[in-house]
């Protein structure tokens, strides 16, 4: 009884970890936006208040009519605007000239007249603004000296004015952030101090009880032991007996119909496997039997997969997509979700920056708004690989990821595995039929045959395995 | 001078802020609406508009849970009638015969929803397109032979009448019931916009492209299911309840295949994916004869046409635009503004010629 007592104990402080763990990982991106955030409002302000002081002394400088660089550039912009007014006027009074020698049938020399008066009419319209606009301006500086001395007056003032405004917009932003920092810091130490006393316990309550590890090493993350699939009468797999180790990229090969796929389906639970029992290892103390877990559970306990036809939701844009994968990380209820609740809006501005990093990894940012419909094939592969990383998976499942890809494809497919192998520190298991992308990649390869394993080992073992090269090319 | 266009320029940004607000144009729709009412008062709008649009309101109520179900979940449902008549009977006897307060008809009636959500969507779960719809039209016959055989609540073939509505002790009236209403669809629109645009219609979307896609991202099919159609049958009832204040009338055989089917036909002929297109589909089945067919006269003469100008409608929009309605609008605004660029165009190259 007390056996038990501890281990639904332990069962509830891995639960809270894994809660605490979530909640320090949205706090941590959340926070970020919204410093950056802030930053981007700080930049408008600023702006804003630059804008109105310019427009400010504009005014100033006109109104005192001052001879000053002011003014020649407001005559340098009207008279420009009146050049381009000009501009298009003439070449209006050529398309007038050409309709007017068509219908009334002018000759060259009657035409030239008649333009050249049209156009002289036009010169003296802009040199009459011309002058009305200096006219304007020489009427405003009359008293240059008094004007000068008012208006560098007003324009101290006003100085001072701007930098007491923008100094009090600058003050009030950074005494936010700081806020949003200081808050940040305190939340995640109150966080990394309860996941520290739930780990102590842990260890306390681990120290004197049996591991429950089904006899599973530490360095291996997947075992399947003796699993069996049947349709009918036919066996798809049989007695397979497998050991996944962790962190590695595990191939598994095998002529069509040997049953490469149905060991995935059965691993994810698409199928419900008679007999034979699978073994994940799910965190450092806990290793679960997969057998006992529904399909849509099976992506909590960190295996994804992807699928050998691209199944993607064609009726939603990239990122959209990305957002469906991540459906298990949203904590938001119904209710929050019916009336768009604010933790619903800071949720997904979180998982919206995790999304469009991942697509600016894999080189998918320009399609992130398109409609998956259409696009090339190997950017859809593309796009379910990025799906898996939403979610931070401990074992990825790729079913025949280089199928339909051209040979240069194929050799940057490899460099992303390693990539992502690497950078989210996970297991690949994967199923190919490109041997030179398997041989590549793999740390480990595992041939099937009808369902049979005829041999495990590493890439150059099984090139140089004899039984392989028979199930492949046919016994001579 | 310049000061009033710096604040005319910063208001503008504010009104932009506002106006690009998604809860925006469904607000100003309601307001319009209600503006009808006032106008009706005032003597300038006929009693058929208002029905109409009162009708257009309560089936589009109806038509926003179907489309969560067909154009998101994607299941044919041919049950709506029986669980719209259900809502009518339940609000109408218990409210306005046994006078309950609102809140015990509320509960009874959405506690009533959830229930049947809950065996249609356990139904769902093993049967699909086709013979789902089937099994609900099933459904359906079977509330509506329990309305008609169950006479001592429902009145039978007769009909029930039910009057004496009251809210909060007080009676209420045909304005008061024409404000509730306006008010219930713009907030059922809302709703359905937050549903669609959250991690719940990603997931039904999700389902209805792929099974397996959705389950192995963690998307599990019993609850999505069980959760659509508890939302389209709530959504039902609540038309039901609605509609039973307004009319205050009840005929149980009424509720019959037919009214399921021309659900379905709105939301089809609208557009089933949005919501500006729902409520256009639906005004074209339900509201067109009485808001505007009424007053030609060819059809004042014929009025059995006024059907078959709905069916030939049906037919042209399901062969010539499968997206509904909304996609010809679409259509025509995105032509519209490229016409207008191109006649903008032409103007230049005649008055100034071509450039260089």
């Amino acid at each position: 009884m007390a056996k038990m007592i501890n281990r639904l104990i332990l069962k509830y402080r891995i639960f809270r970890i894994e809660k605490l763990q979530a909640k320090q990982e949205f706090l941590e991106n959340y926070r970020d936006i919204q410093v950056f955030r802030q930053d981007k409002l700080l930049l408008s302000a600023t702006n804003r208040i630059e804008e109105t002081h310019q427009e400010k002394l504009r005014g100033f400088a006109l109104r005192a009519g001052i001879t000053t660089k002011y003014i020649e550039q407001e005559i340098k912009t009207r008279f420009e605007k009146a050049e381009t007014k000009h501009y298009w006027e003439k070449r209006a009074l050529n398309q007038i000239m050409i309709r007017k020698a068509k219908t009334h049938k002018l000759d060259e020399a009657q035409l030239e007249v008649i333009r050249n008066k049209k156009l002289k009419l036009l010169d003296d319209m802009l040199a009459l603004r011309k002058q009305k606009i200096t006219a304007s301006f020489e009427a405003k500086a009359k008293n240059p000296e008094q004007a000068v001395a008012l208006y560098e007056n007003n324009s101290l003032l006003l100085d001072a004015l701007f930098e007491k405004k923008t100094q009090v917009v600058k003050e009030k932003y950074a005494a936010k952030t700081a806020k949003i920092e200081t808050n940040k810091k305190n939340q995640l130490e109150r966080i990394a101090q309860n996941i520290k006393n739930h780990k102590d316990m842990i260890g306390k309550l681990t120290k004197d009880m049996p591991k429950n590890d089904n006899g599973l090493p530490e360095d291996v993350i997947l075992r399947l032991d003796k699993l069996t699939m049947r349709f009918g009468g036919l066996v798809a797999v049989d007695n397979l007996t497998f050991d996944v180790k962790q962190g590695e990229i595990f191939g598994l090969i095998g002529p069509n119909g040997a049953g490469k796929t149905t060991v995935f389906n059965c691993i994810t639970k698409f199928y419900n496997p008679p007999s034979g029992l699978m073994y994940f290892r799910k965190n450092l103390v806990e290793v679960i039997l997969l057998n006992e877990y529904p399909v849509h559970k099976i992506v909590k306990q960190g295996i994804v997969r992807t699928f050998q036809n691209v199944e993607l939701i064609w009726e939603l844009s990239v990122l959209d997509n990305l957002l469906v994968a991540a459906h298990s990380l949203f904590q938001t209820g119904f209710f929050g979700q019916l009336i768009h609740s604010r933790k619903l809006h800071q949720e997904e501005a979180v998982l919206r920056k995790k999304a469009t990093d991942i697509l600016a990894m894999l080189g998918l940012l320009p399609y992130q708004f398109v409609i998956p419909f259409g696009l090339p094939y190997g950017i859809l592969k593309k796009i379910e690989l990025a799906r898996t990383l939403m979610v931070k998976p401990k074992m990825i499942i790729l079913d025949e990821p280089a199928a339909g890809l051209n040979e240069s494809e194929t050799v940057e497919l490899a460099r992303i595995i390693r990539k992502i192998r690497k950078e989210y520190n996970t297991t690949i298991f994967l199923v190919e039929h490109d041997m030179g992308l398997v041989m590549d990649v793999c740390d480990t390869i595992c041939a099937i045959s009808f369902g049979k394993q005829i041999a495990i080992g590493s890439p150059k073992e099984i090139q140089n395995n004899k039984i392989v090269r028979d199930a492949y090319l046919g016994e001579e | 001078m310049r000061k009033l266009t710096n604040f005319m320029k910063q208001q503008s940004k504010q009104f932009a802020s506002v106006v690009k607000h998604p809860y925006f144009g469904f607000i100003l729709f309601g307001l319009i609406l209600l503006f009808t009412l006032y106008l009706r008062s005032m003597g300038l709008v006929t009693i058929s508009i208002i029905n109409a649009i009162v009708m257009t309101m309560i089936y589009s109520i109806i038509a926003l849970g179907f489309s969560l179900l067909l154009g998101y979940g994607g299941m044919a449902s041919l049950g709506t009638a029986g669980f719209v008549g259900l809502g009518s009977f339940i609000m109408g006897y218990f409210s306005g015969v046994l006078h309950y307060p609102l809140i015990y008809t509320l509960g009874i009636s959405f506690g009533v929803a959830i229930v049947v959500g809950l065996i249609v969507g356990f139904i769902s779960l093993r049967i699909e397109g086709m013979y789902l719809a089937i099994i609900t039209l099933g459904l359906g016959e079977i509330l509506r032979a329990f309305f008609i055989s169950y006479d001592k609540f429902t009145g039978g073939y007769s009909g029930r009448q039910f009057r004496n509505f009251t809210l909060f002790g007080n009676a209420v009236s045909a304005q008061a019931v024409y404000i509730i209403i306006t008010v219930l669809f713009v907030l059922a629109m809302i709703a359905t916009l937050n549903i669609i645009k959250s991690p719940t219609g990603r997931a039904l979307l999700a389902m209805k492209n792929s099974d397996s896609a959705a389950q192995s991202m963690g998307i599990s099919l019993l609850k999505y299911r069980l959760l659509a159609f508890v939302i389209s049958t709530v959504f039902a009832i609540l038309a039901g309840m609605l509609y039973i204040m307004y009319i205050k009338f009840s005929y149980a055989p009424d509720w019959n295949l037919s009214f399921s089917l021309n659900i379905l036909a709105a939301v089809i002929v609208g557009g089933a994916q949005s919501i500006a297109g729902i409520i256009l589909g639906v005004f074209t089945i339900f509201g067109l004869n009485l808001a505007i067919l009424n007053y030609i006269p060819f059809f004042q003469n014929n009025s059995a046409l006024m059907v078959i100008f709905n069916g030939v409608l049906i037919i042209v929009v399901v062969m010539f635009y499968p997206g509904g309605l909304i996609r010809l609008l679409q259509t025509l605004k995105y032509k519209f503004v490229l016409f207008i660029k191109k006649l903008r165009i032409k103007w230049k190259v005649y008055k100034y010629g071509k450039d260089d």
